[in-house]
């Protein structure tokens, strides 16, 4: 059975997708993610998930994001003055990073 | 875990599901972000007309994609509420629908106008954006973490609120002073947003305490003010002369609570004040209107694969 293994590095943070382990069972998968995945990269907590119960929808089933132009959707398509405030400006950059990696894919 | 430890470990992002945490603090936590999730689908609700009133077809598409923002963060907080393991999704929406869940003030009053739009998509969108990026730090990690989404895409709210007040404060003349009035009749509401003073708050000390709450009503005050009245001025827009607002020596703000009608605000914390109570109505109307389509979704799904999904996914 395969398992797909997810770690976090410090606590509160996101676990991410890290790789997967062959195992019989739910204690053998997290033993095995803990030698294969938790040794040397910096580990907070792993998580174990069924390969099985993963679904998965991609780029060829659906055009994520949709087809038409929808730049009223983000930030950096409104033009206003004065200063904005922080946490506005930190949003509209993460905004204009993720276009841009959209733009780049 | 016992309170003393949650309280001494008490930082950003420290606790998740995997914790074994007090009742006290679940049940904090589980008031703040119902709270929190009610506020995003009445605020949705309250804008939601405003699709069709929009003036032109790129506003209409704005305003669109920001409902269905709201109702989207409103679905992410329930689930950060419901890892708590005090309320379940169900009895949340239950309680909203029966006026029993508690919402933000602001989302208790009727909007009429297109010109009032901007109070809500640019200051109360700001005051909340001002509050959720503290947030992002609070001690309920699945909170944090919907908050990184949220702020993600507020932003694009927050801009586009103010590119409505720019239109119309560089409008015609009866643009400008409806927009003015509409102005004067939010901004106590608006202020109000942040709630009464620190040494009148009922929550707060215990929200602090373990780390739920980052900072405190005056100091969101404080910052929102500081940010937001110079961007109203800039836009031409006349702060009402009351609630009287006096600047510190040291650049703080501090706003006469006298002014302000707290009868009123105590009444709609309770649902009783009589839009809003019209406002809960609606939205239960609307639930029970389509009823039928999630009706049909759950049985489609449970014929598909042959078990029933879970209420939360
Ligand atoms: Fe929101
Ligand atoms: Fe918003």
């Amino acid at each position: 059975m395969i398992w797909e293994v997810f770690r976090q590095e410090e606590s509160g943070e996101y676990h991410t997708h890290c790789g997967n382990v062959h195992a019989p069972d739910r204690e053998m998968a997290k033993q095995f993610a803990a030698i294969q995945h938790g040794r040397r990269k910096p580990t907070n907590s792993l998580w174990v998930v069924p390969k099985a119960e993963v679904g998965e929808i991609d780029a060829d089933d659906v055009a994520f994001g949709g087809t038409t132009d929808k730049s009223y959707r983000w930030a950096t398509t409104y033009r206003t003055t004065g200063e904005d405030a922080r946490e506005v400006v930190e949003s509209e950059d993460e905004q204009a990073t993720a276009e841009q990696q959209r733009g780049d894919a | 875990m016992d309170l003393d430890t949650v309280k001494e470990r008490a930082g950003p992002r420290e606790f998740s599901p995997a914790d074994d945490l007090p009742e006290e603090y679940r049940e904090a936590a589980t008031r703040m972000i119902e709270f929190h999730a009610n506020s995003e689908i009445m605020g949705a609700y309250l804008e939601r007309p405003f699709i069709r009133h929009a003036p032109s077809i790129d506003r209409k598409l704005a305003f669109s994609a920001k409902v269905q923002d709201e109702i989207g963060h409103g679905q992410l907080l329930y689930r950060a509420a419901e890892s708590l393991g005090i309320k379940t999704r169900e009895e949340m929406l239950d309680d909203l629908a029966n006026g029993d869940g508690k919402f933000l003030n602001c989302f208790h009053y009727p909007m009429d106008s297109w010109v009032e739009t901007p109070m809500i998509a640019f200051f109360v969108d700001g005051a909340a954006m001002r509050r959720q990026a503290t947030l992002r730090r609070t001690s309920w990690e699945p909170y944090a973490h919907a908050m990184d989404k949220v702020c993600f895409e507020e932003g694009f709210h927050v801009k586009h609120g103010e590119d409505i007040l720019r239109t119309l404060m560089t409008g015609s003349r009866k643009e400008q002073k409806l927009t003015q009035a509409a102005f004067e009749t939010w901004w106590p509401r608006i202020i109000q947003f942040f709630g009464p003073t620190d040494d009148q708050s009922t929550h707060h000390d215990f929200a602090a305490a373990v780390g739920l709450k980052q900072k405190s009503n005056d100091e969101l005050r404080n910052a929102f003010l500081d940010q937001y009245i110079p961007k109203a001025r800039k836009y031409g827009l006349e702060i009402p002369d009351e609630p009287r607002i006096r600047e510190r020596d040291d650049g703080t703000y501090e706003v006469v609570e006298d002014d302000l009608d707290w009868d009123e605000f105590f009444a709609i914390a309770k649902n009783e004040y009589e839009p809003g109570v019209g406002q809960i109505e609606g939205r239960r109307a609307a639930q029970e209107a389509v009823e039928w389509v999630r009706e049909t979704i759950d049985d489609d799904a449970t014929t598909a694969d042959g078990h029933a999904p879970q209420a939360a996914d």
